[in-house]
């Protein structure tokens, strides 16, 4: 007992060593939401102009951009385009490390979110769409009104974990130096040479927070489905 | 109301899918107040032609005049034709994440800038019309198919259209819910709405059509008044269809 309390001294308390991990944690939590706010931005637009391009083979240029975005971005390590986007495309200029790792997780996710999204989009009934057109709406306003609220509906479930991939996904920024929850945990455990206790906190603050969302998210769903029967 | 004034006029409609000719050149006439019913065998292009009046199916060739404006001009804005053409679905369609009200509302709400409370009103009253009016907040999911079927019907007046557009509108119905929905058609048409009715109902449309086409082949093979349709075919092809249906 007395070895376990001198080690978590040791880990968390001198030299206020804990503020590693709440800094980082902060720093994980701005750029998950950052990432998402771009990524289902992103994820919106390209899910659009791909569905779009499928139902009508209108915006054909569009959906050529598109797919090139995906195939990349899907095609490639995260790790691999955050250090790009770092050394290489902002590599000349001193840039706010949080702002790389923002575009970079959001530009990775938004290619994730769109086929999410697209795949909601697909899958409502063609006879939705057919009645929007017929009472008078036109494509977009068709879109927004009947098949969005359908298709987002459908597939939170889908988007919510891709949430919680992109939460821990970012455990990867300190490859740009950036000091999130696990560096955080990290430079506690060069500083003590204990791995055991930063490691196993960072672990479980991920933890904590993964299960916390999936229960808000079931909670949202029970409601969601509720509201139509 | 003008009887004689022709509403819809096509001309030689056609309309190919790839490798198959779904309508062969159809040309008729829709009268404002003429209650039109379409039957003939499946595949023979009767409901590939009631959706091309609305270009919900965009035809190949043809033109369709509707109140005198041709709606295969490219120049056209279809969306505001569409919304004095109501249409109804063999699946209903209705919305499922919108209550009965507001599935009758949102579409005069943002395309007509009707306000909401005359809005609700009006499609009050008509929901009051079918019987449903205790169902306003309920959702599509909670309906049985006659109701929905009936609501998808009074969603389709909110936009007070010119015509009526029915798709098979009792075919995915059970039989004992066919006839709520038979009555809320039948009322239309007493009340000279224009309607053009895709059916198997061959004893409804002896009933309550002023006139009936016969299509087989993508093509108008015969067309004429109920009594005479039924009780004096010439064609063949519709000898051995009604000996075959009736």
């Amino acid at each position: 007992m007395q070895v376990i309390m001198e080690r978590l001294y040791l880990n968390f308390v001198k030299d206020n060593r804990w503020q590693y991990l709440a800094n980082g944690l902060k720093t994980t939590l701005i750029v998950t939401l950052g990432a998402v706010m771009i990524g289902i931005l992103i994820g919106f637009v390209v899910a659009v102009v791909r569905s779009t391009y499928e139902k009508t083979k209108k915006l054909k240029i569009l959906n050529l951009v598109c797919r090139l975005y995906l195939t990349v971005l899907r095609g490639t390590p995260v790790v691999v385009q955050l250090l790009i986007i770092y050394f290489v495309i902002f590599g000349s200029v001193s840039i706010n490390k949080t702002f790389v790792a923002i575009v970079a997780f959001g530009l990775n996710s938004g290619a994730y979110v769109a086929e999410i999204i697209r795949s909601g989009i697909m899958s409502i009934d063609e006879g939705q769409f057919e009645a929007g057109r017929s009472l008078g709406f036109n494509y977009p306003q068709t879109m927004i009104f009947i098949i969005l609220p359908q298709a987002l509906k459908n597939v939170l479930p889908a988007l919510a974990n891709e949430f919680i991939v992109l939460l821990k996904e970012t455990s990867v920024a300190g490859y740009i130096a950036l000091e999130d929850l696990t560096k955080g945990g990290d430079i506690i455990r060069s500083r003590t040479y204990d791995a055991f206790m930063p490691l196993i906190a960072v672990a479980l603050i991920y933890l904590v927070m993964v299960v916390t969302f999936s229960k808000l998210v079931n909670i949202l769903e029970r409601r969601l489905r509720n509201s139509e029967r | 109301m003008n009887a004689n004034e022709s509403l819809i006029r096509v001309v030689d409609l056609k309309k190919s899918f790839t490798g198959v000719h779904a309508l062969k050149g159809v040309s008729t006439e829709i009268y404002r107040g003429e209650v039109v019913f379409v039957v003939g065998p499946s595949g023979s292009g009767k409901s590939t032609f009631l959706r091309c009046l609305n270009r919900l199916e965009d035809p190949t060739g043809g033109h369709i005049y509707f109140n005198g404006v041709d709606l295969m001009d490219p120049k056209v804005n279809i969306n505001t034709h569409r919304q004095k053409m109501g249409m109804v679905f063999q699946h209903f369609n209705l919305f499922p994440h919108m209550t009965i009200l507001r599935n009758m509302t949102i579409a005069p709400m943002k395309l007509q800038g009707v306000s909401k409370e005359q809005a609700e009103a009006e499609a009050m009253k008509l929901l009051e019309r079918v019987g449903l009016g205790d169902r306003a907040n309920a959702y599509p999911s909670q309906l049985s198919g006659g109701q929905k079927q009936r609501v998808a019907i009074v969603r389709a007046l909110c936009m007070k259209p010119e015509v009526l557009l029915f798709d098979e509108p009792t075919s995915a119905l059970d039989p004992e819910m066919v006839g709520e929905v038979l009555a809320v058609m039948r009322e239309l048409a007493q009340e000279h709405m224009t309607m053009v009715v895709v059916t198997h109902e061959m004893g409804f449309a002896r009933e309550v059509a002023d006139r009936v086409l016969f299509m087989a082949d993508g093509q108008i093979l015969e067309e004429g008044a109920p009594a005479e349709f039924f009780e004096h075919p010439s064609n063949e092809r519709l000898k051995t269809f009604l000996s075959k249906v009736i």
